[in-house]
């Protein structure tokens, strides 16, 4: 499936979670990810744990953890 | 004594005429309903005790306080999830909190049809969803809805689940035989009628926000929808096309508290807190000692199967590691990575479920990719490159990395596990964890599918299946310095 990280896109198993994702995107994003030092938003601004399913089509950003 | 209680009924009936009509007006009046919620709880248990806390001291000074979870109760750690009775726990703790409901998530279905009956029959909640035709299947028939009851008022609440990409929800095709599923949004729209009916209708949702927010849109007759399924934090709700969309992430660290106002048969407020449960200082003592007791759990100790001899080093271990995904999940071949080996040895003797649960402590995946020989070779000579070195120990074929001047990658050939070479032209299925998956960068044309089944638990499965396993000499790569 493909999913939107910072307007990237990324293709990703079927059945992906957030952290799949990241890691497609980044490791080094994910690293971050998993230390807290970034957290991942969906398209309505929601903060989204990284254990989260996605859906085909889903779109993303990483930012900074404020 | 007639006369002596005459004027006694007399004045009693009059009592009662003139109290009905105040008593009617007060039911008329605005009534606070609570509904607390959570979600995607994936059996973290911690936090029941608080959580128990807070729907008791809310239900001391108000009288309509209901406890919903949106879905996937179970799946995600050991203490609830390797019992023999699969699941208890969650059911029992949940039970203890007083749970109202509970949505179908796709992680009910991980227990299989016939433990998930067990645990609905001792679950003092029912589970909903309006999408799931059980008719032809072991799994008892979910209500579609459930109707909650504030002293006249009742509020109907309809559930539903996700479905993914093949029309099922995300769990392996395998534990959903005979069910039938819809589409949730489509079949919500036939319940309708409950709003009109009751002048208010709540969806209990497994489908993530993704698709709640098309839900709003198609069916502005939802006062609320609680979610589930996408793990998103809410510390606002979202309101769409006059909706109030909630979620509270995953794994019980946060409660939502959603407010309503009823006057007339309708919801005239609607108020949203996300509550952190960390926040929460005090816990029910027995809810916590019931937790105390499951976290102590004697199963983790529980021998699955016995080790014929030592198991030293990546190859043994990640044989074992891969052999369990050819073995359990049918593909030709799996592929494990020398960094998601976390202990170097299983020492003969008892192998226990901790010992299974250090050697792969992540959580990941198995995902299974159709490849052909040539996807195959540059996953393997990919991860080679990585640090100049075997990094993938496999099942299912021996491998052989030919390297150039400078240590990296050249050719790889593989063979079978006879000594055959492989087919160019045959597509073959691949087994590899989720981090591999994600991470790694190899030419593949499938994007490969998720087993919804972690590669911990695989292997768990498949000593059990052995009961008695011997890995010694396992040699399955090799590397040859080119020219």
């Amino acid at each position: 499936m493909r999913i939107f990280i910072n307007r990237k896109e990324i293709t990703i198993f079927a059945g992906a979670r957030v952290l799949d994702a990241v890691r497609a995107y980044s490791v080094r994003s994910a690293k971050r990810l998993l230390n807290g030092s970034l957290s991942v938003f969906d398209r309505f601004g929601n903060p989204t744990e990284p254990d989260g399913r996605l859906t085909d089509g889903q779109i993303l950003s990483i930012r900074k953890t404020k | 004594m007639k006369k002596i209680l005459l004027p006694f009924i007399l004045s009693l009936s009059f009592f009662i005429v003139i109290t009905q009509p105040s008593f009617c007006q007060k039911n008329n009046g605005p009534v606070e309903v609570i509904i607390l919620h959570t979600n995607d709880m994936h059996a973290k248990i911690d936090n029941m005790a608080k959580l128990a806390y807070l729907a008791d001291s809310l239900r001391k000074t108000h009288p309509y306080v209901f406890l919903f979870s949106a879905g996937d109760n179970f799946t995600g750690n050991p203490v609830v999830d390797m019992v023999a009775d699969k699941g208890y726990p969650m059911i029992d703790l949940m039970n203890r909190c007083g749970f109202t409901l509970s949505a179908m998530g796709n992680h009910e279905f991980d227990l299989g049809q016939e433990m998930f009956n067990r645990r609905q029959k001792q679950a003092c909640f029912p589970f909903i969803s309006c999408n799931i035709d059980a008719s032809g299947a072991i799994l008892k028939q979910p209500k579609p809805y459930y109707i909650l009851k504030a002293g006249k008022i009742r509020i109907p609440v309809l559930g539903i689940v996700e479905l993914g990409e093949n029309g099922l929800p995300d769990s392996h095709p395998s534990r959903l035989g005979g069910l039938k599923f819809t589409d949730g949004i489509e079949k919500a729209k036939e319940f309708t009628w409950l709003k009109d009916k009751y002048g208010m209708l709540i969806a209990l949702t497994h489908l993530g926000v993704e698709s709640d927010e098309p839900l709003a849109k198609a069916m502005p007759q939802f006062d609320v929808i609680i979610g589930g399924h996408s793990h998103t934090t809410m510390t606002t709700p979202m309101m769409v096309n006059g909706v109030m969309i909630v979620q509270t992430g995953s794994g019980l660290k946060n409660v939502g508290k959603v407010t309503l106002t009823i006057e007339n048969r309708k919801i005239t407020s609607r108020k949203y807190e996300l509550i952190p449960l960390a926040s929460i200082r005090n816990g029910n003592p027995t809810v916590q000692a019931a937790i105390d007791k499951y976290n102590d759990n004697e199963e983790l100790n529980r021998v699955i199967a016995q080790a014929e001899n030592d198991f030293n080093g990546e190859n043994a271990l990640g044989g074992l590691m891969t052999d369990a995904i050819t073995s359990m999940l049918s593909t030709d071949m799996a592929f494990q990575n020398t960094g998601g080996i976390r202990i170097s040895s299983i020492p003969q003797g008892e192998v226990k479920f901790k010992d299974v649960y250090r050697l792969d402590p992540f959580g990941n995946e198995v995902i299974v990719f159709k490849m052909n020989l040539a996807e195959i070779q540059s996953l393997i000579g990919n991860a080679f490159d990585r640090g100049k070195q075997v990094d993938l120990i496999p099942s299912g074929v021996n491998y052989t990395v030919v390297t150039d001047k400078q240590g990296l990658c050249k050719s790889v050939e593989l063979s079978d596990i006879k000594g055959n070479p492989l087919d160019p032209g045959k597509e073959y299925t691949v087994g590899v964890n989720s981090y591999i998956a994600a991470s790694y960068k190899f030419n593949h044309r499938d994007a490969g599918t998720s087993q919804y089944k972690t590669t911990a638990q695989t292997l768990i499965d498949y000593l059990a299946k052995e009961k008695n396993i011997r890995y010694s000499g396992v040699e399955r790569t090799t590397v040859k310095a080119g020219e």
